[in-house]
């Protein structure tokens, strides 16, 4: 960072006890959150999660809505299952400009830990930002995301926050 | 050295120099290796100027003011070490030298043993070392404590009570815990002082009857009353139950009555002989007494604040606490018990609470060990009174509970509960055995259709066989009553109408389980004394000409007895269950008597049968009769001749048929042969007989297993002829059947059984025997295979062959890796095909993984990497079996730590593999799909 921390001091919360899943197999939010809540702070040596930038509150999956049926007329019907996935991150100050690096950092461990067909909406909350369109805009813009992780130093930044070495994070 | 102590003398002279050297040691700073060769280490060093500083006690005035300078060091190591040396120091140096340091030794102890959590200097080291520096610290300075208070006596014995109880700090620790006002102390500090407290009080009290006392006239009452008054007990029906309530029962308190309350038990227990004088004097027990009726009623009500099923920590730890305190007051010595009518209350209290508090699983399983603990400390103490009791108000209460066939309180609650209060004494477990044997027998002899009954005579016979006879056996030696038992049970099965009963109840399956494991604990003679009644009932009961199968061993004849009647195979299953809980010496007339009946019930596809010709074989069972030729040998070489024949009967016939012989023939050469059923069934004891061999190490199992053999390439003659005979349809699968159970026979041989064939029942099992029958057998699978081109042949070689590997111990299976992990391959990949071997394919796969972790076995994979990783892949998607597919991907994830060059150019493969379990069905596997991907991305 060759500027300064753009929050030098945020609040730190406890990791809470991780919650036991339910015996039902299907895919739930939980999961979705069991994936993302280790992800590092690009600034900081907490997890997304210690820092309340992500709560299980803020994945949604949408599995009976989100069953969109793709009719492929080159070869018939042919149903394709596309489950949603909605989540809302908080960035710790309104001007962070790290907020489309953990946007980034969300989409990257998804796209590598659920299939193909899952459809994701990676949105800041509602107020949370002072740019908060533009950023959410581009972090559903599949050709700037591709783009993005390109680039050798934001990637970089990227695979950074990612390696978290918390043992149950998959 | 140990220097004379002259108090002129040398020692006494040069103790000051000597001291200033070897004090320059302390404390011990010594960081070398335990690797050079002398292997002294910081211990034994530490140790050794332990003793050097112990050694004369005119090292007092200077050890002591050292020891003490050091205890406040901020180093833990010094710290824990001048403990230690303080310790030892005390004892050694003598009362009289010690006494002058009493109040600083108290004064520096008290400063470690409250101000420990605070101290900053351990926050510095990670966390768990940090607590385990603590706790040993506080232990080492608990007896420190211990020796001071015990060593250092005085003219004045008041001297370091008053010096303790005085003291302003412990007395503002007492005062800052009875006002109180929170539930549990708020924060650990908090938490800890109190602890702390606890255990000094506890220390005192627990060195003599009088330091004990001194504490009980100081506080107890005062505490007591808060307690009281605090739960406000004035009002006789109080609601407690309502949650926030609990909080006004004073933790602290309560947690220091407890600490008195156990710390006066050991000075009972310890001081029992000179315990007279206590009763009468003015001693703790008397202020005890004082308050005995309010403490224990205010016990009993922190049971009841329980309301809900699901409890909060902190109403458990009340629970626990209160449970705590009703344990140590019934389980006081018998010199100074409780009055009768106390003891009678917290019983009565315990009780109930396991009758009807059964939602709350913590405080029903807490009251049922606690009620153990007091059973077994009443007879521990030989008090027989409080047994009298004891099995008034509780034993007879649970055992009602286990009688009675309807309650509300579930049956395993009720059967654990027995089991439970039983393990307090052995006279307790044996009224509670005697009372299930009567509920057994009881309801053998009334069931009357309703399902729950014979499901509650399961349970019955479950619990009886599974926990209570091997406590009685293992824990008291006692078996008598399993004669009794089975005696019992006899004598109702040779009531046929009751012998119905049970046939058509379908009771006859936990029957002979129980009947098994009472005949295993029964010493001989007891045995020979159950199966002399055993015969007598059979032979007065079976409707089959038993007299003429005494001299000649099965006759042509015997086996075309037409179909038994439900009683005659009910009471050869029950002669059978006897057979099997055996011991080898114990002596049984009519040995061949019961092999003919047993061979032609075999015959007739009875797996009991099998079940008690295997045991025979196995353990070589002998009576005089046999003694003096192999004349068992010969008679097993007949059985065994006749069940080959008949099963080859079938297959020959089948042969003669697809030559082309009238098909007119079938017909009668089923009714000869028996059906294809029974064909199965007689592999299949077959397969039994020969587990009893091969567990013995009889050489006569090698003809069981080639017999085996032909059978599994039988329907490749079939299969062959088939095109000829295209109407022998049924014929050809009944030969796939044959073949099947042939495959399946070599699982029963090898792997382990409960029914019959193991330790509990005495069997003989020779050391590493599925080693060497896998050894033996391993080259000819693997040559039959080779040789077998039709397809469903080989898979059921396959199917035979993997019931061996995956039984067989791993490390002999990875020794032959290289010649059998193709073959190894090819049948999971085969296998995988068909629903019913995902056992098999599951056990294979993991012999699989054995091998991916040995160095031999990683080899010989390497080497045919690409085909191992393509039936790993095909595995990954298995649809019948969960643990398949995640043990595949975890096969995958160890398999990234190979060598690079050979694995790199799988990654594709893996990957996609990988990708595909992302959107897997279970939780587990995608999890594991993701961990497996991330190995293998970053793996380039």
């Amino acid at each position: 960072m060759t500027v300064g921390m753009i929050n030098a001091n945020p609040v730190v919360h406890e990791r809470p006890e991780r919650a036991a899943h339910p015996h039902a197999a299907a895919l739930d939010a939980l999961d979705v959150f069991d994936t993302v809540r280790d992800i590092k702070d690009p600034e900081h040596p907490y997890s997304l999660e210690q820092l309340s930038v992500l709560s299980q509150e803020s994945v949604s999956v949408d599995e009976k809505l989100g069953r969109i049926q793709y009719l492929q007329f080159f070869w018939g019907h042919c149903l394709h299952l596309t489950i949603a996935c909605r989540i809302t991150f908080t960035p710790t100050v309104q001007h962070c400009s790290m907020a489309t690096v953990i946007g980034l950092c969300l989409r990257l461990k998804l796209m590598q830990n659920f299939p193909p067909h899952f459809k994701i909406d990676i949105k800041v909350a509602p107020g949370s930002l002072a740019n908060e369109e533009s950023v959410n805009k581009q972090l559903n813009d599949k050709e700037r995301v591709a783009a993005a992780l390109e680039n050798p130093n934001l990637r970089q930044l990227v695979d950074e926050c990612l390696c978290s070495d918390h043992p149950s994070s998959y | 050295m140990k220097l004379f102590p002259d108090p002129s003398g040398l020692a006494a002279q040069f103790a000051s120099d000597l001291f200033e050297i070897l004090s320059n040691y302390f404390p011990v700073y010594f960081t070398h290796e335990a690797s050079d060769n002398l292997g002294a280490t910081r211990d034994d060093l530490s140790r050794a100027l332990m003793h050097a500083f112990c050694s004369t006690p005119f090292f007092e005035p200077f050890a002591i003011p050292l020891l003490l300078d050091k205890l406040s060091s901020s180093l833990p190591l010094a710290k824990l070490d001048s403990l230690k040396y303080l310790d030892n120091c005390i004892s050694c140096y003598g009362a009289d030298r010690m006494v002058r340091h009493t109040s600083a030794i108290w004064s520096k102890l008290k400063e470690v043993l409250f101000s420990l959590s605070s101290d900053q200097l351990l926050s510095s080291w990670s966390p768990k070392d940090a607590e385990k520096n603590k706790n040993q610290i506080m232990s080492e300075a608990k007896n420190c404590l211990k020796a001071a208070v015990t060593y250092i006596h005085s003219s004045d014995r008041d001297l370091f009570i008053n010096l303790i109880l005085l003291d302003d700090d412990i007395v503002n620790n007492f005062h800052s815990v009875t006002i109180e006002e929170k539930s549990i102390c708020s924060s650990p500090q908090k938490l800890h002082q109190l602890q702390a407290l606890g255990s000094v009080i506890s220390i005192l009290a627990e060195s003599s009857t009088y330091f004990c006392t001194r504490i009980f006239q100081a506080h107890f009452t005062r505490l007591i009353d808060i307690l009281v008054n605090s739960a406000g007990f004035e009002s006789q029906h109080l609601n407690i139950c309502n949650g926030s309530s609990s909080g006004t029962v004073n933790y602290g308190a309560l947690y220091l009555c407890l600490q008195m309350l156990s710390s006066c038990r050991e000075v009972a227990v310890t001081s029992q002989e000179e315990f007279a004088p206590v009763k009468s004097a003015n001693t703790w027990w008397l202020i005890l007494m004082g308050k005995l009726e309010p403490f224990i009623h205010l016990l009993g009500k922190l049971l009841t604040i329980d309301s809900q099923p699901i409890q909060s920590a902190v109403e458990q730890e009340y629970v626990s606490s209160a449970m705590k305190g009703l344990l140590i007051l019934a389980t006081f010595p018998e010199q100074c018990s409780l009055p009768a009518n106390a003891y009678e209350d917290i019983l009565l209290m315990l009780t109930s609470v396991i009758t009807n508090k059964y939602e709350n699983v913590h405080l029903w399983r807490l009251s049922l060990r606690t009620l153990a603990s007091i059973g077994s400390s009443a007879v521990e103490f030989h008090d027989s009174q409080k047994e009298m009791i004891y099995n008034r108000i509780v034993v007879d209460k649970i055992i009602s509970l286990a009688k009675s066939c309807d309650t509300s309180m579930p049956l395993n609650l009720r059967l654990e509960a027995s089991f439970e209060v039983g393990t307090a004494g052995v006279n307790y477990m044996l009224r509670v055995a005697r009372s299930l044997e009567e509920a057994v027998i009881i309801n053998i002899f009334q069931v009357n259709g309703r399902t729950e009954c014979v499901e509650y005579v399961e349970c019955l016979m479950d619990c009886y066989s599974s926990r209570l006879l091997p406590w009685l056996f293992t824990s008291a030696g006692v078996n008598d009553f399993a004669l009794s038992f089975a005696m019992r049970l006899w004598d109702e099965i040779s009531d046929l109408a009751t012998l119905d009963r049970i046939i058509s109840q379908g009771l006859l399956d936990s029957l002979m389980m129980g009947m098994k494991f009472l005949v295993g604990v029964c010493t001989e003679e007891q045995q020979s004394l159950i199966i002399q009644k055993a015969c007598s009932t059979i032979s007065s009961m079976l409707s089959l000409p038993v007299k003429s199968m005494v001299h000649h061993v099965l006759s042509e004849d015997d086996e075309l007895v037409p179909a038994h009647s439900a009683q005659d195979k009910a009471l050869v299953c029950m002669l059978s269950s006897v057979i099997v809980g055996l011991r080898p010496q114990t002596p049984v007339q009519d040995m061949t008597m019961m092999i003919n009946l047993f061979a032609v019930f075999l015959l007739n596809g009875q797996m009991p049968a099998a079940h008690a010709l295997a045991s025979i074989f196995n353990k070589y069972l002998h009576n005089s009769e046999f003694s003096h030729e192999n004349k068992l040998d010969k008679i097993l070489d007949v059985i065994l001749g006749r069940c080959f024949s008949i099963v080859l009967a079938s297959s020959n016939s089948k042969i003669s048929h697809s030559s082309g012989a009238i098909s007119d023939n079938a017909n009668c050469s089923d009714s000869m042969s028996g059906s294809v059923g029974s064909k199965v069934d007689i592999l299949c004891g077959l397969a039994w007989i020969g587990k009893g061999l091969l567990m013995r190490g009889d050489e006569k199992v090698k003809d069981v297993s080639m017999f085996l053999l032909k059978c599994l390439v039988s329907d490749q003659n079939s299969v062959n002829v088939q095109p000829y005979q295209k109407t022998q349809n049924d014929n050809v699968s009944s030969d796939a059947s044959l073949a099947t159970s042939a495959a399946d026979a070599f699982h029963v041989m090898m792997s382990d059984s409960e029914v019959c064939l193991n330790k509990k029942f005495h069997a003989k099992i020779k050391l590493l025997y599925k080693q060497r029958f896998f050894s033996i057998l391993m080259p000819i699978f693997l040559s039959k295979i080779k040789e077998t081109p039709v397809l469903t042949t080989k898979l059921v070689l396959y199917r035979a062959f993997g019931h061996i590997i995956s039984n067989a111990p791993v490390s002999a299976v990875i020794t032959e890796a290289h010649q059998i992990l193709l073959v190894m391959v090819d049948s999971l990949a085969k296998l995988s095909v068909d629903i019913q071997d995902k056992d098999l394919v599951y056990n294979m796969l993991l012999v699989l993984s054995g091998m991916l972790m040995d160095e031999k076995g990683k080899e010989c994979i390497l080497e045919n990497i690409h085909i191992v990783v393509s039936v790993l892949t095909q595995l990954v998607s298995y649809p019948h079996m969960m643990v398949v597919r995640e043990t595949a991907l975890q096969c995958f994830v160890a398999m990234s730590s190979f060598p690079h060059s050979k694995m790199y150019r799988m990654r594709p493969q893996v990957l996609q593999a990988a990708s595909k379990a992302l959107d897997d069905k279970k939780r587990a596997v995608r999890q594991e799909a993701v961990r497996c991907r991330q190995t293998w991305q970053s793996f380039a």
